[in-house]
């Protein structure tokens, strides 16, 4: 039952962490490699609410707002001109990510910042004690991809993002604005990232650095999904198990490159990775 | 029509003593570097030698991230984990054994090797048939990381967190230590350049360019990747035993992911491809690093990362860009590449029988899903036949082509080419059956020149060389007439993006022929040229094919342009061939009226 | 030996009696630190207290008439840029001596050069042990001085099964190491020791194997930072309610992690609510020197202070700042801190006084233990 809930719960935040970098790839074609920046980003944003004394759950859309206008900024300024030069756009994102991480140590210094807890405490769930928050978060993840589901299938932005997905050249002479699409998509996923930062963070450190551990792995999982939502949950929840698994029975060394290295297998074997299935 | 040339270009020949003389010329540099750099220690504070020391074995490997990425399109951030390899091959080795001639040989052995090794199995996971870019960056992405959580749960071995200490080193003083990186870094950089300037070093460029090119050249892009991952891991590990041995120490941050991402701002900085601006960079950005990073450790990366995401953006050249601008500017700088003489070629004696069919297709079906893009396809083809393949656009032609060309397409039936079956052989093994593909755009390097493109099409026979440019360019006497006769021969110096539409199909029909194939597929090969290069196109493809020993595939729409060089038309409608049969029999039939028409979709 | 005490002696008396004191050159201290990467959140602590002691002793005349200059640098926690900051300090500002609290990884990264350099290095981290070299001494403590206070208030509460979390480096598995040995020859039992890379922030596997192994204790051993902050959060969120000691966390740390850590379990050679008149004035000064700004001396920062204080008497001993002289007299000379009477006298390093604390609810540490003058053990044999 423990490792059950460990396993649910372990890839509820897997996929709380990478759906804003899904959403991105998938429209844009583009690694954001500032990912992490914009978890740390909205991380500090409870940090921001829990001092000037606010329930901490404001900093939900307080993140998300303003990952979305920094993420505007961001796809103005710097994606733009890379759309052609999907590489150079990984590396001009990391120096984004690594700019965003100096501008906020300047602002809050390098220490860890104490955030007030969402969710404390736990419940009995069958026949075991387990922390209230990972049960919540479960929860979350499911509201955030049914949400990201009903968004690209019912709204008149999924279904732009969907043309520009499937025939940019084609969507373009439909009339879309693929310009306008990719903005805000961009700031769509920026904004999903910067909620995450603050769903991390009563599990994890707030640091100017925290989100670079969360980066790599979501990096995998977006890449095995390759553009497909449903695709990267199931990734999510054979990583998040593989994890775990391997943690439990074999190291939690070995468990915690899981991810990394299992993804890379698996799109050496298959490199469109779960989204064929 | 063709551009007009304006007659200094055309006489582009250099003399031979200038390019005699630009040869000896990287030689001189280098000589005079190392000169330099000896001689340095004198002049330079402890401190300086010091850093230095450290900077020019950074440099080491900026050299083989631009091989990589600059040249090769290969955006790796790998190279800080061979480096980190080979230097804690050499630490434990020296360790165990001491700094005795043979623990030294020993250590300097696998510290080649084992990042070799390693580099081996990362090129073999990195590129495979329509591995992706991306896919190499991720793989190199994951061996750095893989490899710094072995160094932490070594123990004792590795030293974990802190890294090895105190083993042996050679015995050099600092000032040894500051010559011996400056020749290894010179001598890496003067085979790098020779490397690039050689006809081998286009073959990386060819890569990056156009992939598919290259396979469908017959050369095997996976091997060359794989050899240069294999190879630049060496150079690698070569610099991480410099490092334990200058530095005395090993740290696992040496082999780190950021270590890697560090190496590619320092060569993006500097310029990316021009392996003397990422020499440059990365000890101009670690100099400065050791002198300001220590007072304003947040302000310099701040710097360092607004720097590196502004250059990326608006100068992806780097800061090599201008300065090489200004260079070409010069009339020093302006040393134009000399054209290497057209040489005829004696045709290869491979002959074919009649009797035996040099292309046998039997039930080929193809489906994408549930649907069915080919069913039910025989066709024979012998030599000396110029066979058209018609049909209305979804009639699965091109499908067709690439079945031919490529057998790790997942189709049904059976194609042999020459009589061996072609199922799961990948494009440039096809190629080697004697079979040339050249595709409706037209398919060239952009970034090489009209001379370069046409030797890496010799390159599956005559092999390319990894020293210098050969003077000469043999070309089978057809390949010669393509280019006579569409003027591309006084154009070899000219880069391949600067020639016109019908200039890069010739070209790269030029390229397919230099192949000598047994069977040309072709598709459209006149698509989009003025009716005087179609004319041309045509009479070279019926003059290739009336020797009897070639063979040629053409998908066409143009049926006047079919009618007028076929001697054999096959039509194809809704994936299924409807007809074969001479010129007269097809042209004639009610079926290709109807067809055409659009009556026959109902 | 007499000639050189009485010349350091009148230089010193000089020193007092004019204004100008610096008749010789200053004295350079060379402070290679972690301003970035993972010790940044404690290097301005161990920084404002080198300031105190360099401002106290230049107040009173510097040493042998000699004022002291302060040289920091960045080694950004990790081994290449120690060897900068390292090369940096010893070639181009040519420092008499190091005195600085730094990560293992740094400081073995430096250590080549210190002996190229020839400078005399203190190292004021308390660290994993058995890191030997002429010219470097220790004057904070070792798993042999920290581990025992802990295991042994564990057992007097009747503990017997013990549950060891890390993280997977030089550090956390050296403690862990140690503590294992330790519980083991006590006659406790060691259920589980499992690790986390360094970088590891996911513990949910490590949490339920802990709870399945149901131990009477748990002890931890984790990067600072952000893993200890990570693996006390998710604990807490698991609700883990075991005795619990980190022997990883100071007190500034603790503080920041608010109600999270309340209950852990440190041990230390200082803990801020030491009740001795040279604490009480250390802090005062502290305070009075660096207002709003003073970041909470702690187990790290404080031996910085009295090693700076260390160096000056070794040097006023030596009669002059020459590296062999100085590393003669460093372990003979002591001096009387915030923690106590501190001489590095056994094989380089230095007995010390360990308390074990509790962290409170508002984030102080009560004193729960002290242990006097608890040696080294053997951490240098082949130093005398």
């Amino acid at each position: 039952m423990l490792l059950l809930l460990d396993i649910l719960t372990t890839a509820a935040i897997l996929f709380i962490v990478s759906i804003g970098l899904l959403a991105i790839f998938g429209v844009l074609k583009i690694i954001n490699f500032a990912h992490g920046a914009w978890l740390t980003v909205g991380a500090y944003c409870a940090v921001v609410t829990a001092k000037l004394g606010l329930n901490p759950w404001l900093a939900l859309p307080l993140a998300f707002v303003v990952g979305a206008v920094l993420g505007g900024l961001a796809e103005h300024f710097i994606i733009r001109p890379l759309y052609r030069r999907p590489l150079d756009a990984i590396l001009a994102t990391w120096g984004l990510g690594i700019v965003v991480g100096q501008l906020i140590t300047l602002a809050f210094g390098r220490d860890v910042q104490l955030t007030p807890n969402l969710f404390a405490g736990t419940v009995a769930f069958g026949g075991v004690e387990y922390s209230a928050y990972r049960l919540v978060a479960l929860g979350i993840a499911l509201v955030i991809g049914t949400l990201f589901a009903l968004t690209i299938e019912r709204t008149r932005l999924g279904l732009s993002a969907r043309a520009v997905i499937m025939n940019e050249t084609l969507a373009r002479s439909l009339g879309i604005d693929t310009g306008r699409v990719r903005l805000v998509v961009f700031m769509v996923g920026a904004g999903l990232a910067a909620l995450a930062g603050v769903l991390l963070t009563p599990l994890t450190s707030v640091d100017p650095n925290m989100g670079v551990s969360w980066l790599i792995g979501a990096f995998m999982l977006v890449m095995v999904a390759d553009a497909s939502f449903l695709a990267l949950a199931a990734a999510c929840l054979v990583f998040g198990a593989a994890q775990v698994l391997i943690s439990t029975f074999v190291s939690p060394i070995l468990g915690s490159i899981a991810v990394a290295v299992l993804a890379a297998l698996v799109l050496r074997v298959s490199p469109k990775g779960f989204s064929r299935a | 029509m063709l551009e007009t040339i304006p007659a200094a270009e055309r006489a582009a020949v250099a003399p031979r003593s200038r390019s005699r003389l630009s040869r000896a010329a990287p030689f001189v540099a280098a000589v005079l570097a190392s000169l330099a750099l000896w001689i340095a220690p004198a002049f330079l504070d402890t401190f300086a030698v010091n850093v230095l020391t450290r900077s020019m074995i950074y440099a080491v490997l900026a050299v083989t991230v631009d091989l990589l990425w600059g040249f090769a399109g290969i955006l790796t951030f790998g190279q800080a984990a061979f480096f980190g390899v080979g230097a804690y091959a050499a630490a434990m080795i020296l360790g165990a054994y001491g700094a005795t001639p043979v623990g030294i040989a020993a250590a300097l052995a696998t510290a080649v090797a084992a990042p070799a090794l390693l580099g081996l199995v990362v090129g073999w996971l990195s590129f495979y048939h329509r591995s992706t870019p991306l896919y190499a960056s991720v793989i190199s992405l994951v061996v750095p990381i893989v490899v710094t959580q072995l160094i932490y749960s070594g123990g004792e071995w590795t030293g974990s967190s802190s890294g090895l200490v105190g083993f042996d080193v050679l015995p050099f003083e600092i000032e040894g230590y500051f010559r011996l990186a400056a020749l290894v870094l010179v001598a890496v950089t003067l085979a790098a350049w020779i490397l690039v300037q050689s006809d081998a070093g286009r073959a990386l460029v060819a890569l990056k360019d156009n992939e598919a090119r290259c396979a469908y050249l017959g050369l095997n892009p996976r091997r060359l990747q794989i050899l240069l991952t294999t190879a630049l891991a060496a150079v690698a590990g070569l610099a991480g035993f410099l490092f334990a041995n200058a530095s005395g120490v090993v740290a696992p941050e040496n082999a780190g992911f950021l270590f890697g991402t560090e190496l590619v701002i320092w060569v993006a900085l500097g310029g990316r491809g021009t392996l003397l601006g990422p020499v440059i960079g990365t000890i101009a950005i670690d100099y400065l690093a050791a002198n300001l990073s220590g007072d304003l450790p947040f302000l310099w990366q701040l710097l360092l990362g607004t720097a590196f995401v502004a250059i990326i953006i608006l100068l992806p050249g780097g800061l090599a860009d201008p300065v090489g601008r200004l260079w070409r500017a010069l009339p020093v700088g302006r040393t134009g590449q000399a054209a290497p003489a057209l040489a005829a070629r004696e045709a290869g004696s491979a002959t074919s029988t009649a009797e035996a069919p040099i292309l046998k297709v039997q039930g080929l079906a193809k489906s994408y899903g549930s649907l069915t893009v080919l069913e039910g396809i025989d066709l024979e083809i012998r030599a000396g036949e110029l066979v058209s393949l018609v049909g209305p656009n979804g009639a699965g032609k091109t499908t067709l082509m690439r079945c031919l060309s490529d057998g790790t397409e997942p189709f049904r039936g059976a194609i042999a080419i020459g009589g061996t079956p072609t199922t799961g052989l990948t494009p440039n093994r096809i190629v080697g059956l004697g079979v040339g593909r050249k595709f409706q755009v037209a398919s060239v390097f952009e970034s090489l020149s009209v001379a370069d493109c046409l030797r890496l099409a010799r390159a599956s026979h005559d092999g390319l060389s990894p020293l210098s440019q050969a003077p000469t360019l043999g070309l089978p006497q057809a390949a010669l007439d393509v280019l006579r006769m569409t003027g591309l021969d006084r154009l070899l110096t000219r880069p391949t993006r600067l020639l016109s539409h019908g200039q890069k199909q010739a070209l790269e029909l030029a390229m397919v022929v230099a192949l000598e194939p047994r069977l040309i597929l072709l598709d459209e090969p006149t698509a989009g040229l003025t009716k005087a290069e179609r004319t041309t196109i045509g009479s070279v493809l019926k003059a290739l094919t009336a020797g009897g020993r070639i063979a040629a595939v053409l998908v066409e729409h143009d049926l006047d342009f079919v009618r007028e060089i076929s001697s054999r038309i096959v039509v194809l409608h809704q994936g299924r061939l409807v007809l074969d049969g001479t010129v007269d029999e097809v042209v004639g039939s009610e079926l290709v009226r109807t067809i055409y028409s659009g009556g026959a979709h109902a | 030996m007499l000639k050189h005490r009485l010349i350091g002696t009148v230089a010193l008396m000089l020193a007092a009696s004019t204004a100008q004191a610096a008749d010789g050159k200053p004295i350079v201290i060379g402070v290679p630190i972690g301003l970035s990467g993972a010790n940044s959140v404690v290097a301005p602590s161990v920084v404002q207290s080198a300031e105190l002691a360099v401002e106290e002793i230049n107040a009173k005349g510097g040493v042998l008439g000699r004022k002291l200059v302060l040289e920091v640098a960045d080694d950004a926690s990790g081994a290449a840029g120690a060897q900068k900051a390292f090369d940096g300090l010893i070639y181009q500002k040519k420092v008499d001596v190091l005195i600085s609290m730094e990560t293992s990884a740094a400081r073995n990264a430096g250590l080549p050069a210190v002996t190229k350099g020839r400078v005399p290095y203190i190292y004021t981290s308390f660290y994993e042990g058995h890191s030997c070299n002429k010219n470097l001494f220790v004057d904070a403590w070792v798993p042999e001085q920290q581990v025992p206070p802990v295991v042994d208030a564990f057992k007097a509460k009747g503990a017997k099964t013990y549950f060891l979390i890390g993280s997977d480096y030089a550090f956390g598995r050296g403690m862990l190491g140690f503590a294992k040995g330790y519980v083991e020859k006590t006659g406790g039992k060691v259920v589980g020791e499992e690790y986390l890379p360094m970088d590891g922030s996911d513990w949910t596997a490590i949490i339920s194997k802990l709870k399945e192994a149901k131990p009477d204790a748990l002890i931890t051993s984790t990067a600072g930072g952000a893993p200890n902050v990570t693996l006390t959060k998710q604990l807490r969120g698991a609700g883990v309610t075991l005795p619990f000691a980190n022997l990883a966390l100071d007190e500034g740390t603790a503080k920041s992690m608010g109600a999270d850590a309340e209950g852990v379990y440190l041990s230390a050679s200082y803990v801020t609510g030491i009740d001795s008149p040279e604490n009480k004035t250390f802090l005062e000064a502290m305070k009075k020197k660096f207002g709003g700004e003073l970041r909470t001396p702690n187990d790290l920062s404080v031996p910085e202070y009295e090693a700076i204080y260390l160096y000056k008497a070794a040097v006023e001993k030596a009669g002059g700042t020459e590296t062999a002289k100085v590393l003669e007299a460093l372990p003979t000379v002591s001096v009387t801190g915030p923690r106590g009477t501190i001489r590095m006298s056994k094989q380089h390093h230095a007995p010390l006084t360990m308390y074990l604390g509790q962290i409170q609810a508002d984030g102080t540490v009560k004193v729960a233990g002290t242990f006097k003058d608890v040696d080294p053990g053997d951490q240098c044999p082949k130093l005398q």
